[in-house]
């Protein structure tokens, strides 16, 4: 394919028409009228090669709308050519002319028009070559095909053949003669998108694709003051980082650091991925934001830049006080996000004198003004490369992306892509912004709108580009856009209007989202007159069609209203009359028009709503079952095209006005990924019907967006009629409505639980261990003799039988579970294991001399297996569990040894342990042995069968099960008699009861115990996770005789006597349930909670939306999904006393599990807060576990976790 | 967590019926490793939770969302992405049906789409009802609000799988033939102004 030339090269070049325009770029909405116009260019819109190429420019951009289709249609249409003759090219700054920034659906109705004309002047002047080459008349020539031809002669050239040789430079003929539109074959047709095909097949290539050679990865860290532009701590946070904590990621090539601008350059994403997680960074603490979670009460304290006032007819201080009925409201609208699908990103290449950048934004040529500025350059020196992104619906951060980029290339000399997180478009995409109107007004005695007051206020910005702002070359003063003003004159006759902007600073980071200001003025304006109907007990449509001033409108609302079977309602029925049960039904309406660009700006599509919902008044649930929505767009070039639009504005703002709702904590914006920040999924959508007005004679309108503005009144106007409860401030989710419909009286209030104190955890445990006992370990043989080193002979004394027995031993041991550290070694040691006495380190488990066993003899390590005495005479901790391997069979225990020794040696010395007062006085640990290693060794029990003893042999020896299951007790020593295998803990996971004691809704039967142990998993209860998980893949080495006998002993635990060692000479420190025969008894594990209010019905609030978001997808049944689906209501964890285990998963994910069929599960540490968190938690336990109480202090206990994260 | 977990390695994936062989953390995300050492673009970056489903590919002919898998998962088995869905120039019959119902927008999650109903299609043995076409794709979010043409490519790529169902569950009557000519020959309703959808 021949390459695409750029305007410079276009206009030296042979062999080609150019349609030229001076250029003529609209000012930014960011932009002020007094910002340096650069003097008029020449910009080439069309291109007819002489090999017969078709290159048509445009400078706006496809969001994801399939716009170049569109526009290809209407230069195919003009050309006399198919529309797969022409290229499109959109918004490289190089090439397409500037025509602004990619805003309120213009494209088509603004930027469009000079193309169309281009197209025309160009097919008068090929008519005109080919006349004068044939010696003819223009008009006696036709064009068909991309051909000119003369019917008469039977000649024909092709638009190629007729530029071949020139270098034909044309200024576009403002008043060339257009095709009649009666004429059209391919404008007003429906075309398939041309982007499709490549997009379905992996061949598109989007920004994110973009691979430049010797490209490497950049990451930024950003501020904590998240999503704020505003204010002197912008830019000026950063105390230090500390480049040392990533010194042991390879392969970073720089960090750069200028204000609060931190970015890593990395070979490779991964590593600049995870450097940017880990690298250490010290800021400023950030001042407060004012609570915008009360919306009303922080925009209204906002201070007004400027109040404009737009229309001030009649009389309206007067008419206040004559309305028949005066209605004031209040109407708030939160702030929202664009959500793009796929976070921001861009390629940035800084090399010589030449800056190219591969973006996705919305406006490349004010994007290539912003990067001059960034770097202090010419803008000449910098072309953007416009590829297309995610959709994006207004400004998110695909600006942003590309004041990374240039940085971080800049400081490397090498290509560098960024890619944000999803984090970091969450928090720092300039959002949607919150807006308040306030109404005041009524009818007059024959229930005619009288008067209407609208003051409505905006706190919003351009959102200038963050690198400017962080880097301090831009001040950060937060500064006002006259943006408030899109539709805030309402479409209805009133004798008295005023109608008032209040333009303001932004809060948080706020821009342009789709129906700007004019989604919410719409609101107002729909819901105020839907009152004003109801007041004057008109039917909402009737009412609507009588004061509509707008011919074009009326026909449109009229028939919508007939397309959904409108009943006119008088106002006799009450609200709420349509009743199944607790479900209410009701219809709403609503129309507006989208009138965008600077006041007074222009008219865009015209759209009427009708939404009917269903509202279950028991939870608040607001359900839209089907929307009717007429638009009216004048000419539609590609209908499906414009069908589609209206489509994805209906689906989008039905999610904005159900469920969408930015929140923020004390500084900063708190939503981070999808749970928080719930859109609508598939099972939600409404049933949708669109009435496409089709009226080619009347000029093509911005299509789509329009259809988004009605939305929210609509559908409020529907849950009035429902239930006779006016909701002024969206989103309408459950707990709102509930809320609502309690205040009004509809539905009665009900009780919130009470929260009772957490049990004391681990910490009482140390805090039980008094000083007389104490005084007693220390009185007890402190050394034991040290056994002589021994030099390995060179090969093994061992059978290969051996070695092979002591290979199943070691796997039924767990050894390497252990002894082996995240990612080390092979159990070469230096594992971290948390305590509640403090960290210990896993030893060397290999032969090496000096770091290893490798000096230690057989009789040197069965004392260590057995007694817990190093071979130097130290006494080792019982996190090693000797206790069980005393249990070990002699044959077992010399197989082991044989095994240990024949494995290669590893020299790897591991961190030293080092606990706290008392328990870093190893001696002390003679006293402890004497209280707590159990005297007697496991014995066969005769009674029982060879499997059940079998099972037993593995439980109570080599696999020391109840080193982790058992309860230990103040002193660190495993609880025996019935507490044997009723839980315990380990490396801050909880270990759950093996025995009758837990707390799980189906018992563990000798099946699930075998699925579990063979696979890690059992559909009856979960997945094995943290330390377990690498015990069954240890285990996978055992024979399948052996897992089975393990789960019939388990299973048959509480038939027989519990443990081989029910005797014990330690004082027992809490009262010993010795004479207990129950295992009932056993359930004061650690943290029970106290008597707590037991939920009946599952939370219905954000926290369930969260879980339907974030977790509910793959936790259901997907037999055609890669891994398990653990169902949560049978899992463990959700129903044990301590969310422990729960908390561990949600954190850290599950990211080696026992075996890799089971599939893994990412860590939200990064990606939720601990009060989100612990909401998650509480509707778990609501939803999936109704019958156990709520567990208490879980944020602390999170914070807690998240804190000491234990090694597995 | 632990500052030893970073080791390169050798690792042999095969991807697309193609063995290729990186060097790589095996504890970093599969996706990162298809996107930048196999060069494939279907698989795209949007959450790394598997919250949204735009980097789906096939593992062993199951969904698997690899943003949140790691680079070790995929050794030993078969890995699909959507470049490797369509052989021999000819397009799958899901990806067919998306570009038949027009099913992007944008076309970032369009990757998570036609994977996750490739896959869930595979594992039907009878035909699904409306709810279950939803359900499959729960879990796999669109900002454009394109749901509803992605719903009509579903329902249409069930109707090929299922060919004796009834032909009405397909809102649009479409073709399966590939478009040479990407502009539609059928002409709008002429009746009336009011053109129904």
């Amino acid at each position: 394919m021949e390459p695409i030339l750029n305007r410079a090269e276009l206009m030296a070049a042979d062999n080609v028409l150019l349609l030229l325009r001076p250029s003529n770029p609209p000012l930014s909405p960011a932009q002020k009228a007094s910002a340096d116009q650069r003097p008029p260019e020449q910009e080439v819109f069309l291109a007819i090669h002489g090999d017969g190429r078709i290159i048509a420019l445009n400078g706006h951009v496809d969001l994801g709308t399939g716009i170049g289709t569109a526009l290809a249609q209407i230069v195919a249409e003009e050309l006399y050519v198919q529309p797969k003759d022409v290229q499109m090219i959109l918004g490289d700054t190089d090439k397409a002319p500037n025509q602004g920034a990619t805003i309120a659906s213009a494209t088509i109705q603004i930027t469009a028009v000079p193309l169309r004309k281009a197209a025309a002047t160009a097919r008068q002047f090929l008519l005109e070559q080919a006349a004068a080459r044939w010696q003819c008349q223009p008009d006696q020539l036709i064009t068909r095909d991309g051909r000119v031809g003369n019917p008469t002669t039977q000649q024909s050239l092709s638009y190629g053949e007729l530029v071949q040789g020139q270098a034909i430079h044309l200024q576009v003929d403002e008043h060339a003669a257009l095709k009649p539109v009666d004429e059209y074959q391919i404008v007003g047709k429906s075309a398939a998108r041309k982007d499709i095909p490549a997009k379905a097949t992996g061949q598109f290539e989007y920004v994110h694709d973009v691979r430049i050679p010797g490209m490497l990865h950049g990451r930024v860290i950003r501020p904590p003051y998240a999503g704020r532009d505003g204010g002197e701590f912008i830019g000026n946070s950063l105390l230090g980082i500390d480049r040392d904590s990533i010194a042991h990621i390879p392969g970073i090539i720089t960090v750069e650091v200028i204000g609060d601008f931190i970015g890593i350059v990395a070979e490779r994403e991964e590593q600049a991925d995870r450097a940017a997680r880990e690298l250490k960074v010290d800021w400023k603490p950030s001042p407060d934001l004012p609570d915008i979670n009360d919306l009303e009460n922080a925009i209204r304290n906002n201070p007004t830049d400027k109040t404009r006032t737009l229309v001030d007819e009649g009389n309206i201080e007067q008419a206040l006080q004559e309305t028949h009925k005066r209605l004031t409201r209040t109407y708030v609208w939160p702030y929202h996000m664009h959500g793009s699908i796929g976070p921001s990103c861009a390629v940035a290449d800084i090399r010589n004198d030449q800056v190219l950048v591969w973006s996705g934004t919305q406006n490349p040529h004010i994007l290539r003004a912003d990067l001059a500025f960034l770097l202090n350059i010419d803008e000449n020196r910098i072309e953007i490369i416009r590829h297309q992104a995610a959709g994006c619906y207004g400004r998110n951060c695909a600006d942003d992306v590309c004041g990374d980029a240039v940085l971080l290339s800049r400081a490397v000399g090498h290509p560098v892509r960024v890619q944000l997180t999803r984090e970091q478009e969450h928090l720092w995409e300039p959002k949607g912004a919150g807006q308040l109107m306030e109404v005041d007004g009524g009818i007059a005695a024959d229930g005619r709108p009288y008067a209407y007051d609208f003051t409505t206020s905006y706190p919003s910005n351009g959102a200038p580009m963050l690198a400017l702002l962080l880097t301090g070359v831009v001040e950060a003063i937060p500064a006002a856009l006259e943006m408030g003003d899109r539709t805030s004159i309402p479409p209805y006759q009133f004798d008295h209007m005023r109608i008032r902007v209040e333009d303001m600073a932004p809060m948080v980071r706020a821009a342009w989202m789709r129906g700007v200001s004019a989604m919410p003025n719409t609101f107002a304006h729909e819901s105020y007159i839907d009152e004003l109907a109801a007041e004057a007990g008109e039917d909402p449509v009737a009412y609507r069609l009588k004061y509509l001033q707008d011919e074009r409108a009326k026909e449109l609302l009229q028939n919508t209203a007939t397309r959904a079977n409108w009943q006119p309602r008088t106002g006799s029925e009450a609200p709420g009359s349509n009743r199944t049960g607790n479900i209410v039904k009701g219809r709403g309406v609503a129309y507006a028009r989208y009138i965008h660009s600077k006041f007074p700006g222009f008219g865009a599509a015209w759209a009427a709503w009708i939404a009917d919902v269903e509202v279950d008044q028991d939870s608040g649930e607001v359900n839209v079952t089907r929307v009717t929505v007429g638009h009216d767009a004048g000419l539609m070039i590609n209908p499906d095209g414009v069908k589609h639009q209206v489509h994805g504005n209906i689906v989008q703002s039905t999610s904005r006005v159900l469920k969408e709702e930015v929140t923020f904590n004390e500084i900063a914006v708190a939503d981070k990924e999808w749970g928080s920040y719930p859109i609508l999924t598939f099972p939600e959508l409404p049933e949708v019907d669109v009435l496409l007005a089709e009226k080619p004679e009347e000029p093509p309108m911005g299509a789509g967006e329009s259809a988004s503005v009605p939305s929210a009144a609509a559908i409020a106007n529907a849950i009035y009629d429902a239930t006779g409860v006016r909701m002024r401030q969206p989103p309408f989710t459950p707990e709102r409505v509930r809320n609502a419909l309690e205040e009004a009286g509809v539905r009665p209030k009900l009780q919130q639980p009470t929260s009772n104190s957490r049990k004391p955890g681990w910490k009482s445990w140390l805090g039980g261990l008094s000083a007389a006992t104490l005084g007693t370990l220390a009185m007890v043989s402190p050394w034991r003799a040290a056994i002589p080193e021994i030099t390995q002979p060179l090969t093994s004394p061992y059978s290969a039988a051996t070695i092979a027995r002591g290979a199943e031993v070691f796997a039924a041991g767990d050894c390497a579970v252990c002894h082996t550290a995240e990612g080390g070694i092979r159990n070469a040691g230096g594992r971290p294991l948390e305590t509640p006495f403090g960290t210990v380190y896993s030893t060397n488990l290999t032969p090496d001399p000096q770091t290893g066993i490798g000096k230690w003899s057989f009789t040197a390590f069965d004392r260590a297996m057995r007694q817990g005495i190093s071979r130097d005479g130290k006494h080792l901790y019982p996190v090693f569990p000797y206790t069980a391997y005393q249990n070990i069979s002699d044959g077992d225990m010399q197989a082991l040894y044989a095994y240990i020794m024949s494995q290669p040696a590893v020299s790897q010395n591991n961190p030293k342990t080092e606990l706290g007062f008392p328990f870093g006085m190893r001696p002390l640990m003679a006293g402890w042995n004497t209280l707590f290693q159990s005297n007697t060794r496991w014995q066969t029990n005769p009674t029982q069968t060879a499997q059940w003893n079998r099972g037993a042999y593995l439980v109570n020896g080599l696999g020391h099960c109840g080193a982790c299951h058992s309860p230990r007790n103040l002193m660190g020593a495993e609880k025996t008699g019935i507490a044997f295998l009723a839980g315990g803990e380990v490396d801050g996971w909880e270990a759950p009861a093996l025995n009758g004691s837990s707390r799980i809704p189906l018992n563990w039967t000798e099946p699930d115990l075998y699925d579990y142990l063979r696979t890690g998993y059992s559909e009856q209860h979960g997945p094995a996770a943290g330390p377990m998980a690498a015990v069954v893949e240890e285990m996978q080495q055992l024979p399948d005789a052996d897992i089975q006998a393990i789960a019939h002993y388990l299973a048959n635990l509480d038939e027989a006597a519990a443990s081989p060692s029910t005797r014990s000479t330690a004082p027992q420190t809490t009262a010993a349930p010795v004479a207990a025969t129950t295992t009932a008894a056993l359930a004061a594990v650690p943290a029970t909670a106290n008597s707590s209010t037991t939920m009946t019905n599952p939370l219905n609030d954000a926290s369930a939306r969260m879980f339907e978001s974030a977790c509910a997808g793959c936790h259901e049944t997907r037999p055609d999904w890669f891994g398990v689906n653990p169902n949560l209501a049978v899992n463990s964890n959700v129903h044990s006393d301590k969310a422990d285990n729960l908390i561990r998963t949600i954190l850290f994910g599950i990211q080696n599990p026992a075996t890799s069929e089971l599939g893994y599960m990412p860590g939200f540490a990064n990606s939720m807060n601990n009060g989100q968190i612990a909401n998650l938690l509480r509707y778990m336990r609501s939803k999936f576990a109704s019958d156990k109480p709520a567990w208490q202090q879980l944020e602390q206990t999170i914070a807690h976790i998240r804190a000491n994260p234990g090694s597995h | 967590m632990n500052p030893t977990a970073t080791q390169t390695r050798e690792i042999t994936l095969t991807v697309n019926r193609q063995v290729i062989t990186i060097q790589a953390d095996p504890n970093s995300p599969l996706l990162f490793a298809l996107r930048n050492d196999c060069q494939l673009n279907g698989p795209k970056y949007g959450c790394g939770l598997g919250e949204c489903g735009a980097c789906s590919i096939l593992i062993d002919g199951k969904t698997a969302r690899s943003c949140s898998i790691p680079l070790k998962a995929a050794i030993g088995r078969q890995i699909t992405t959507l470049e490797g869905l369509s052989q021999n120039g000819q397009l799958h019959p899901v990806q067919q049906a998306f570009v038949d119902a027009q099913g992007a927008q944008c076309g970032y999650c369009l990757n998570g789409m036609i994977i996750t109903t490739t896959a869930w299609l595979d594992h039907l043995t009878e035909r699904p009802s409306e709810a279950d076409i939803r359900n499959a794709l729960k879990a796999n979010l669109c900002r454009c609000g394109t749901h509803l043409e992605i719903l009509d490519a579903v329902r249409l790529a069930v109707a090929n799988k299922f060919p004796e169902a009834d032909s009405a569950a397909t809102r649009q009557p479409q073709t399966n033939q590939p478009q040479q000519d990407q502009t539609s020959t059928n002409p709008l309703e002429e009746n009336s102004p009011w053109n129904r959808f």
